[in-house]
C-alpha cells in the first residue's frame, strides 16, 4: 500500500485480522486483531455471528456461489471506481467500537461511519489495511474480554486458541 | 418484460428456519416469493418498519457508501430463478452513467427498501412461479421441497 497521509488524525497503529472465535453461548464471534508493527497485541472485537461470517469467509478466502453483502460493496466500488484506502477503529464509547472507511473516487476522499465488522469484512475483501487509532487502544474496554474469560474458565471449555488472548 | 413488485412483507418458514419475503404487483395477481436467511431478512425488516438503528447495519452502510460519492440506485429487478435461487441486478446512476451490478434479492430488496427504488421481476421469473401454483405449493410443503437459501 501507499503510505498513509493521516494529516488531521491521531497516531494510527496497523492490524491485521489474525481469527474468528466462536462464543456459542451467546451466538456471538470474537474478531481478533493482531498488531502489525512487531509489538505483541491482539485486539478483540465482539460481533454479531452474521457479522463475524462476514468476516470469516473473507479470511478463509471462500468463494460463494452468490456475492455475499460485502462482496457487493465491493463491487459497487470497482463498478465505480472508488478506492477503499483503508479502515479505522476511532473510538470506543461503553464497550461499542466505532470504525470509518475511507474511500476515494477522483481524487476525492470520503470518510464513511461504519460498525468494525462492516469495516473490518470490506478491508479483507477490498484489501486495505486495518488501523486502531492509539486514542482506541489506550481506552481499549477489557471488561468484555475478561467477562468472557472468566465465564469459558468457569464452564471449563477447553479450547485452545483462545488462550493468547 | 418486467412488472413492478412491492414487498409486502416477510413470513417466517418454520421448516428451514428462514424467512420469506412476499413480492406482490399492483394488481394483487402475482406474488413472488423469496427466501432469504435471518440476517438478511433482519435488513429488509428494519426498511418496512422504519427502525432506525443505533449504528449502521451493512445495508445502511452501503447506503452511505453510495451516497458519499452521489450514486444513486434506480431501481432494482429480479432476473432469474435458476434451481431455486433467484437472481437480482441494482441498476445505479452515478456521474450520468447507468451501471448495472448482480446481487442476491436481499441485498438487491434491502437497498430498494432504503432508496425508495422500485423493485421489478422478469415476467419469467413470475410466470416460473405464479401464485396459483404457489398456494398449491405450499398446502403440499414438504421440507425437501425447498431450495437453497438466499445466502
Amino acid at each position: 500500500m501507499d503510505t498513509v497521509d493521516q494529516p488531521n488524525e491521531q497516531s494510527l497503529v496497523e492490524y491485521r485480522v489474525d481469527r474468528i472465535l466462536e462464543e456459542a453461548n451467546t451466538d456471538t464471534r470474537i474478531v481478533v486483531l493482531a498488531r502489525q508493527d512487531g509489538v505483541l497485541d491482539t485486539f478483540p472485537i465482539w460481533v454479531g455471528a452474521a457479522e463475524g461470517n462476514a468476516i470469516k469467509l473473507a479470511l478463509d478466502t471462500m468463494i460463494t456461489p452468490r456475492p455475499m453483502s460485502h462482496d457487493l460493496i465491493k463491487s459497487f466500488a470497482e463498478h465505480l471506481n472508488i478506492t477503499i484506502q483503508r479502515v479505522v477503529i476511532t473510538d470506543v464509547k461503553s464497550s461499542t467500537y466505532y470504525a470509518t472507511v475511507h474511500v476515494a473516487n477522483k481524487g476525492l476522499e470520503r470518510t464513511i461511519d461504519s460498525r468494525p465488522s462492516d469495516a473490518i469484512a470490506l478491508a479483507l475483501r477490498a484489501p486495505c489495511p486495518i488501523y486502531i487509532t492509539q486514542d482506541v487502544l489506550k481506552r481499549r474496554s477489557t471488561t468484555n474480554l475478561d467477562a468472557w474469560l472468566a465465564k469459558l474458565e468457569s464452564k471449563d471449555i477447553g479450547a485452545p486458541e483462545v488462550q493468547e488472548t | 418484460m418486467i412488472t413492478q413488485m412491492h414487498v409486502k412483507g416477510l413470513m417466517f418458514d418454520p421448516y428451514n428456519n428462514a424467512y420469506i419475503v412476499v413480492l406482490r404487483d399492483e394488481e394483487h395477481s402475482d406474488m413472488l416469493p423469496i427466501w432469504v436467511g435471518k440476517s438478511e431478512a433482519g435488513a429488509i425488516s428494519m426498511s418496512l418498519e422504519n427502525v432506525t438503528p443505533p449504528r449502521p447495519m451493512t445495508h445502511d452502510f452501503m447506503m452511505s457508501f453510495l451516497d458519499a460519492f452521489n450514486a444513486k440506485v434506480i431501481s432494482v429487478v429480479i432476473t432469474d430463478l435458476s434451481e431455486h435461487t433467484y437472481f437480482s441486478k441494482i441498476h445505479l446512476m452515478y456521474e450520468d452513467s447507468e451501471y448495472t451490478v448482480d446481487a442476491r434479492p436481499s441485498d438487491a430488496i434491502a437497498l430498494a427498501l432504503r432508496s425508495n427504488a422500485p423493485v421489478f421481476a422478469n415476467n419469467s421469473v413470475i410466470t416460473k412461479q405464479s401464485s396459483e401454483e404457489l398456494e398449491q405449493w405450499l398446502e403440499n410443503l414438504k421440507p425437501e421441497d425447498f431450495g437453497k437459501l438466499d445466502s
